[in-house]
Formats: C-alpha cells, structure tokens, sequence
C-alpha cells in the first residue's frame, strides 16, 4: 500500500505556564492510501494531538508529517489552510455545524473557498447530501435535525470537495447506539466504496473494530503498532 | 458575494439581543442627530441675517430702556444712513401664554426698504399700509395656528397694558425666519397714548464699509444725552450670539462625544459577546481552510453592518420624526425649520461605520488570529 501519510518521528510539547508539557513522544508512523486507522488510548495519552498534527491544525515541536511525500509540517499559516481545504475532511464529535446555516449551506462552506460557479456548488454539495441520504433534508437548519443527521450533514461538509483524508475525532461520542452504527457504516462506505482514507480517533472498541487497523497510543508513545483487524468479508476484496 | 449570505444570516442570528441593541444604539444616534441638528439650526439662524447693511440702535444703560423718538431724526441724519425704523418688542401672546413667538411693532410704511429680506407680495404689502390694525406673519406661525389673510387675531399684552386686536393682511418669505409677527408701530402708540419712545431702531446703510464708522458716528451723538445708545451691525449681534451658542456648541459637542462613546463601548460588550460565542465556529471554518485574513473580513464587515444598521435607525428615524413633528409649534418657535439635514445623516452614518470598526476591530483581529486547536478545544 502507498504510504499517503507518515509521522516521522514526531514530538509534541506543550507550555503551560512555565511548565513544558510531553505529548507525543517520537512517534513514527504511516497511513496507506485508501487506509482506514483508528486511533485508541487513555485520556491524555495524545490521539486527538496526533489527529491534529496529520490534519494540519497544530504543527509538531519536532519531526516531520509528510502527506503525498509533502512535508505539510513545514508548510506557512496560509499555505496550510489552502492545503487542509483542499485535501482533508473533519468530523468532529460534536458535529460543529453552523447554526444560522441550513443542512446545503453548512455543507456549501468549503465550497465557497474553491472557484467553481454557483450551480457547481450546488450540484457538489446536494450530491454529498444525496451520499449520507439526507437528500430531503437539505433546507433543514441543525436545530431541526436529530443528532445522527447533524453527524451526517458534518461528514457531507468533510466529503464535499472530494479530499484524500478524511480525520474524525469520536465520530461517535455524542450519538446513540443506532445512530453511532449509521455514522460508522456511512464511514465504512466511504472508506470501500469512495476510496476515502480515514484516520478515526474513538474510545469505543466497536468503532475501532470498523476500522482495517488500530494504534494505540499510551503516554506519547505507540503502544502498539499496526494491529491489523481481520478484515470483514464484505471488505475482503477490496482492502489493498 | 457568495459570502453575503453567511454575513446576513450572522448579522442577526441572536435576534432578541439584535434588536434590542440597535433599538439602544439606534436611541442613542437618535439623540446625536438631534443635537447635531439643534446645532445646525442655531448656526443657520446665526447667518441669516449677514449682509443685510443693517444698524441696531438701542439703549445703552440696557434692553428694557426705551431711547425717545427723536433720536430717530437725528441717526437719519447721519451721512451713509439711508433709512431708518422704530421696532419695539411687544411680548403679546395669543389666548394662551403658552402661545407665544416673536411679534414686534414696526414703522409699517419702512418696512420695504429697512426689511427687504422679507418679501411680502405687493398686494398684500398695500393691505397691510392701508390697515392701521394690520399684521404681516410668518407662514410657520400662520400654519401653527390655521391663520389666513383676513383673519382677526386678539393678542394679549404680557409687557405693555396692550391687547391689540389685529387683522392678518399678508404674510411675508424669509429664507430662515418663518415664525414673527409684525404689526403697525401707529396702532401700538396710540393705544398706550404715544409713549414718544420706543426699544430700538434699525438704520439702513449704503455701504457696509462704512457701518463702524456710523455706529460709532451714532453713539457718540448720544454720548452724553439722557438716553446713550449702543450701536450695532446685524453682524456684531450675530457674533455675540455666535459666542453664545459657542457655548453651547461646545456642550452639545462634547454630549454627543459621550454618547458615541457609550455606543462604543455598549457595541464592542456585544460584539466580543457574539465572538466569544462563535469560537468553535470561527475554529471549524479556519480547519476547514478559511485563512485568517478572509475571517477577518466576514467579521468586520458584519460588525460594520450592523453597526450601521444602528446608525441608520437612529438618524433615518430622527429624520421622519422631525418631519412629521412640528418643532416649531413643539418649541414655540425656539427651532424654527428644524429638521435633520442631509450633512448629519452622512455624519452618524460615518460615525457608525467608524463606530462599528473601532469596537468591532479587536474581536474580529482576535477570531481571525485564534488557534485552530484552540477553538475547537478538545473536540480535535
């Protein structure tokens, strides 16, 4: 499998008054094209630090993150905007939807940072809508929408520009039983059916289990490292 | 454009809070346009007059002294004056003593040639000199009280024992003064038994050059009579009460300099209130790659909106109320044409942009400069 992302051994600290807070402690690591991660560990242990670093959101205090062979660690403030709207989706846990937006125009936002025209915005973001199957929820505003269809309204905003990496910190964490195996099943879908690569931080081993393999992460370091998952059979020929 | 909506949808998407601070702000630039205005019609009265190549002539021991008729023949005399008038400040009312304005008695048969800035139509004018009861008005005054050529117009006297019954026989045009009252200087002597003195008289002169010279050609004439008089062009009067209203234009100035300051501080509480909210939505879209400079922007230009928003409500409403309201009935003739010009609405206006931009900046550089991590907090 080609390698889209690798942490090369990475450190991350953080200040906290005068004091100099370890977070990740060199690690080193690679995801594969088409890849589907989980990231597991304790509270505190650095996952969601990780998350953030390969996402392009924080900046490591030593070591490289290379995506596409691109060192995007290295990459300017801007330069780094540009690139995280252009190759990564987020979900978060707690959807972080806009309010005043309705479902289409939460999802139109990334959009509006690209050239197309209006009608190509549309066209994207009703076909991202149409993929999570909130089709006829598109005039919807997220007061108006049940905590699983906000999660897919968020996860139609990570896939509407089409990027290569998709990164979800507890995808799940907020929603119900039914809902949280709806959200990891469209992820799934994503992963074999659009050749999506996922990186998932989550705490629930049935999550993990979705995923084609799990690290896990324990005070910075990598506790374990590529614990493969018996592929599902539905998966079986597809997984690289 | 594509971002207008987003702008809008922000702009009011607290609505109760909205409203009530453009209602509050709106309040307070309410207040500065009238007091901008107040101004404004001051300084407007102040000049209304410039140019007119007029001499008041009163009493110098003070206002309330009468000088004797025949002063008069003699300021005539004096070379460069073309004409001169009787004026005396009546202080009548009508019916009520709530009802009062400026009504004055004058030398009828002078009043073309010392009061030419007051234009009466011919007819009018011809009615008035053949009227010994006769009164010329101003339309403003006419309006308050539904008054027409030929109506009869009883007076009641609050400084002389003088209730003139007086018949409206024109009314005049002036480019500022629309509210006075002038009737027949004969009538009112003969009704208090030809006092032989008047409060004041008006010279006209040739050439304004020439019109300290008079003046003081004037009072040294009366220096040391029974009654010295103090002479003044319509410009030094104008000047004195320029110096008055200095004052006050000082005071009203620094009001409004308040009152901005507290839209200031009342808009910058509200728009670090609607920041401080939106934090994980400003982290989302930097995440999402909205760079700094665009964030800015967007926020910038929706605290400017809606401070102008405030600004437009409060002057826009100052505007309409002053046109539907009668000031000049409201502030028996204190404000006469009184109404929010053009000039103060650009100034709130831009006030309120400036407004918007000063207590907008700093919450808007703050989001536009937040750390992504920061924002979203634990959430990435």
């Amino acid at each position: 499998m080609t390698a889209l992302v690798r942490v090369d051994n990475v450190f991350k600290v953080y200040k906290r008054d005068q004091f100099e807070v370890p977070v990740l402690n060199g690690i080193s690591m690679s995801v594969g094209e088409g890849d589907y991660v989980a990231l597991m560990g304790p509270s505190g242990s650095g996952k969601s630090t990780l998350l953030n670093l390969i996402a392009g959101i924080d900046r490591p205090t030593r070591g490289r993150i290379l995506v596409h062979e691109k060192e995007v660690s290295a990459f300017t403030e801007t330069k780094l905007a540009s690139w995280r709207a252009r190759h990564v989706g987020f979900i978060f846990q707690l959807y972080n939807l806009i309010p005043v937006l309705s479902a289409f125009e939460n999802v139109e936002l990334p959009l509006l940072l690209t050239k197309l025209s209006k009608a190509q915005r549309k066209k994207q973001a009703e076909t991202a809508l149409e993929v999570v199957g909130l089709g006829d929820r598109m005039r919807h505003y997220p007061r108006q929408l049940s905590g699983g269809q906000e999660q897919r309204v968020a996860i139609a905003r990570a896939i509407v520009t089409d990027p290569s990496i998709i990164v979800a910190d507890e995808p799940t964490g907020d929603l119900d039983a039914r809902n949280a195996e709806e959200t990891l099943a469209l992820l799934e879908t994503l992963n074999r059916d659009f050749k999506k690569t996922i990186i998932m931080v989550t705490h629930d081993p049935k999550a993990a289990a979705r995923a084609h393999r799990t690290l896990h992460l324990d005070k910075g370091v990598l506790a374990e490292q590529d614990t493969e998952q018996p592929v599902p059979e539905s998966l079986a020929g597809t997984k690289p | 454009m594509k971002f207008v909506s987003i702008i809008l949808k922000n702009l009011f998407r607290n609505k109760i809070r909205s409203l009530l601070t453009v209602l509050l702000m709106g309040a307070i630039f309410f207040f500065v346009a009238t007091l901008l205005s107040i101004l404004d019609n001051f300084e407007q009265a102040s000049t209304a007059n410039e140019g007119q190549n007029r001499l008041g002539v009163q009493s110098a021991i003070s206002l309330a002294n009468m000088l004797p008729f025949s002063h008069e023949a003699k300021i005539q005399k004096v070379e460069g004056i073309v004409a001169t008038a009787k004026m005396q400040w009546v202080g009548a009312y009508y019916k009520t003593q709530k009802n009062f304005f400026a009504n004055f008695a004058i030398d009828h048969d002078k009043m073309a040639t010392v009061w030419d800035d007051y234009s009466v139509p011919t007819d009018q004018m011809k009615a008035f000199l053949s009227d010994r009861q006769g009164a010329i008005v101003g339309p403003g005054l006419a309006k308050r009280y539904g008054w027409k050529i030929g109506d009869r117009v009883p007076l009641t006297g609050a400084i002389f024992p003088f209730n003139p019954e007086l018949n409206i026989r024109g009314i005049y045009k002036h480019k500022v003064d629309d509210s006075s009252f002038f009737f027949r200087m004969d009538y009112f002597q003969q009704s208090l038994g030809d006092m032989g003195e008047v409060g004041m008289f008006w010279a006209k002169v040739t050439n304004p050059a020439e019109m300290a010279r008079i003046s003081q050609q004037i009072d040294d004439m009366f220096k040391n009579s029974e009654y010295p008089t103090e002479t003044f062009t319509e410009k030094e009067f104008q000047k004195q009460f320029i110096s008055m209203i200095g004052n006050i234009k000082l005071l009203f100035t620094t009001v409004s300099i308040c009152a901005v300051f507290m839209v200031v501080l009342l808009a910058a509480i509200t728009m670090s209130m609607s920041a401080r909210e939106r934090v994980t939505e400003i982290a989302v879209l930097k995440a999402i790659g909205y760079q700094k400079g665009l964030i800015l922007t967007l926020m910038l230009i929706e605290f400017v909106m809606l401070a102008a928003v405030r600004g437009l409500v409060g002057s826009l409403g100052a505007k309409i109320a002053y046109r539907m309201i009668d000031m000049t009935a409201v502030t028996q003739g204190f404000l006469v044409n009184f109404g929010v010009s053009g000039k103060t609405l650009a100034v709130c206006m831009v006030t309120a942009l400036i407004v918007g931009l000063l207590s907008g900046g700093f919450p808007a550089y703050r989001s536009a400069n937040l750390r992504v991590v920061d924002g979203l907090r634990k959430v990435v």
